[in-house]
């Protein structure tokens, strides 16, 4: 069997702001994305077939969050219903595998997380080797800081270099009304500010932000039924690299070079690039990783450096480049999601207009 | 209304197997191993060969105890959980006789290249804690090293999160209520049902809810169902006698309140449909206790205990749906 077998498309997508705070349960920012969805395609909550969510019980703290959670979408009628402990694009890599199965036609994919409550460097140390490095409280902040330090030492990029992705991100930011930090401020302007991890400045880092995304995902003619203009997705593919940072090239990103050409990224003309880049040095790894000239325009909403609402972050890649896609402004785009520290484990998802 | 402090803990005991146990031993008698797969040799050192995946025997060999850094970063703001409460390095360090890198903390200025050494703490308890790095220029000396006796084949990791965050809004006024004795709950604007408390939305019918909808309720209801814990020894268990924890549908009420503590009533008397008020702490004794965000519990903090009314039980067939 060819694969995919089915064509399948975003027919719908929303999201909340990236908030520092939201006032109020996890649950009401996924429900505001699910009403949201519905309302724009005309669906029930009955229609939607198969639902699934990424969201992380650590980030509130909540045992179980990701069960209450299930209040934003509605638990009644059931339906197909999964979860993955990851950032919502792999919940929509698990939905876009569903939909291959050919029973049903119409799948709703969720990512939120309210990282607000807690610490979030103290959070993430527990994705790592519970061995050698959890105990260590490594964080992800910290690996961004000695990969960053591996590109300084390479030639590879500069301070200068992190500067730049960060001062164009939070300027482009200024026309994306869901961003978090958004302002103009120039490279020089940003290299006077002093050192939080070095070589990171604190400007490097993404901020901490509470927010929810989702989009609904349908096959063929459904999907063109749903939809005057559906956004195909054309290949997705997910890799992941050692957890042991000292085993890896720090400077490159084979599993996203991997994702990449899996996901038939490079068989025709990218217009418009979303990257998890949640700390500014990724950026020039990802660039390379996914062979894309400087010509490519990257992260116009801002990228993570302008909201991250982890577990939803990287979907909201997808959706910044399908929402460009509908709109007319470019026909065919990459998004891509990462997870682990470091850029251990990525994703990438090809998305196309048209036929 | 005050903010919500918790830490969510979870002790994880692991075995250590027949790689990462010996490692974990060496440290804790003063020594750094590393595994010789392909002849290469890892550290930390791995159960597998990472070029093919495969299963390889233990080759241990010790390297160390010095080395190169081959990357770093300045932690100038360590956090709670990192091996020291000053700025140190964390760094990709090199040791001497491996050829891959160990991710580790030290306590000191680094540069690329840069000569480290290990350092043990006094207290070892078998734990890649149990050492650190320091330059080696101007080091001390390391104390001298009393090998343990057994092998370390389990390793405790205490994880603890702290949590802070405001009351949620439905859940702030819910609680000012109960500070003023009284328990406000919701009347969904779609359906009409009045859940207590509120999570500030109607579930079924995914509609968030406003103060506008706030209602109160009597403090008095019938039991929809229970249970009698008897406390087993866990981490963290305070309990020692056998209680009840009930859920109670208040009058007007579409939803039960649950996790309710009984411990007044003997459990050979508690029955489903049995009708109980709440009898109130004084207002100067009433404080929200560990309330939080979480849905159940704390009702003993602003309610003395639940008494029997002496009216007439409820027919328990029509509290089927109101049992969780």
């Amino acid at each position: 069997m060819a694969f995919p077998s089915r064509d399948v498309a975003i027919v719908a997508t929303s999201q909340t702001p990236s908030y520092r705070h939201f006032d109020g349960p996890e649950p009401v920012m996924i429900m505001r994305c699910v009403n949201d969805l519905l309302s724009k395609t005309g669906l029930e909550r009955k229609d939607l077939e198969f639902t699934i969510a990424g969201s992380c019980d650590y980030l509130s703290g909540l045992p179980f969050a990701f069960v209450q959670n299930i209040d934003g979408v509605g638990a009644w009628p059931p339906v197909y219903e999964s979860h993955v402990e990851m950032d919502g694009a792999w919940a929509l890599f698990e939905a876009w595998l569903r939909l291959q199965l050919g029973d049903i036609d119409v799948a709703l994919v969720i990512g939120s997380g309210k990282s607000s409550p807690g610490r979030p460097r103290e959070v993430f140390p527990l994705q790592t080797d519970p061995y050698v490095m959890a105990p260590l409280g490594l964080d992800p902040v910290s690996l961004a800081g000695i990969q960053a330090r591996c590109l300084i030492d390479a030639g590879k990029a500069t301070e200068r270099d992190f500067a730049s992705v960060v001062s164009r991100s939070r300027r482009d930011a200024m026309g994306n009304p869901n961003a978090q930090v958004a302002v103009d401020r120039s490279v020089d302007d940003l290299l006077g500010e002093p050192y939080y991890c070095e070589p990171l400045r604190r400007h490097d880092l993404p901020p901490i932000s509470d927010g929810a995304a989702a989009l609904v995902l349908a096959a063929g003619d459904r999907a063109r039924a749903l939809s005057s203009r559906p956004v195909w997705v054309t290949g997705m593919d997910h890799r992941i690299e050692s957890h042991h940072p000292g085993l890896r090239d720090l400077t490159t990103s084979p599993s996203t070079a991997l994702a990449a050409a899996e996901a038939g990224a490079g068989d025709g003309p990218v217009d418009v690039a979303e990257l998890s880049v949640t700390y500014s040095p990724e950026e020039v790894v990802l660039r390379e990783a996914l062979g894309l000239s400087d010509a490519v325009t990257v992260n116009p909403s801002g990228g993570p450096l302008a909201g991250h609402p982890v577990m939803a972050t990287g979907l909201v890649r997808v959706i910044e480049v399908a929402n460009r896609i509908m709109a007319g402004s470019a026909r065919r785009g990459v998004a891509h999601a990462s997870s682990g520290p470091a850029l251990q484990q990525n994703l990438v998802c090809v998305l196309q207009g048209g036929e | 209304m005050s903010d919500v402090d918790f830490v969510l803990e979870y002790p994880y005991t692991r075995t250590t197997g027949p790689v990462v146990g010996p490692f974990l031993t060496g440290l804790r008698d003063g020594k750094i191993l590393g595994s010789r797969i392909n002849g290469r040799v890892y550290c930390p050192p791995l159960e597998y060969d990472p070029a093919t995946s495969e299963p390889v025997p233990p080759d241990l060999v010790e390297v160390g105890p010095g080395g190169v850094v081959e990357s770093w970063t300045w932690v100038a703001e360590p956090t709670t959980k990192h091996p020291f409460d000053h700025p140190f390095a964390f760094a990709l360090i090199r040791l001497d006789g491996a050829d891959t890198a160990l991710v580790h903390a030290v306590d000191g200025r680094v540069a690329r290249g840069t000569r480290v050494v290990a350092r043990y703490r006094d207290e070892r308890v078998g734990a890649i804690t149990d050492v650190y790095f320091v330059p080696e220029e101007g080091a001390p000396a390391q104390a001298p090293i009393e090998p343990g006796a057994e092998p370390v084949r389990l390793t405790t990791h205490l994880i603890g999160l702290t949590i802070h965050e405001p009351l949620q809004p439905a859940r702030r006024r819910f609680a000012q209520g109960l500070l003023d004795g009284k328990i406000i709950g919701q009347r969904s604007p779609a359906t009409g049902k009045v859940y207590v408390p509120s999570r500030g939305y109607d579930q079924l019918a995914r509609t968030e809810m406003s103060d506008a909808d706030d209602v109160e309720l009597p403090d008095r209801g019938a039991v929809s169902s229970f249970t009698v814990i008897s406390p087993v020894r866990y981490y963290g268990q305070k309990e020692t006698e056998p209680y009840i924890r009930a859920s109670i549908l208040l009058d007007g009420a579409d939803s039960p309140i649950y996790g309710v503590d009984i411990r007044d009533i003997p459990p050979s008397e508690f029955r489903v449909g049995m009708r109980l008020r709440a009898v109130w702490r004084p207002p100067d004794q009433r404080d929200l206790g560990d309330f939080d965000n979480r849905q159940g519990g704390s009702w003993e903090s602003v309610i003395e205990r639940w008494e029997p009314t002496g009216e007439p039980d409820a027919d328990p067939a029509t509290l089927q749906e109101y049992v969780f």
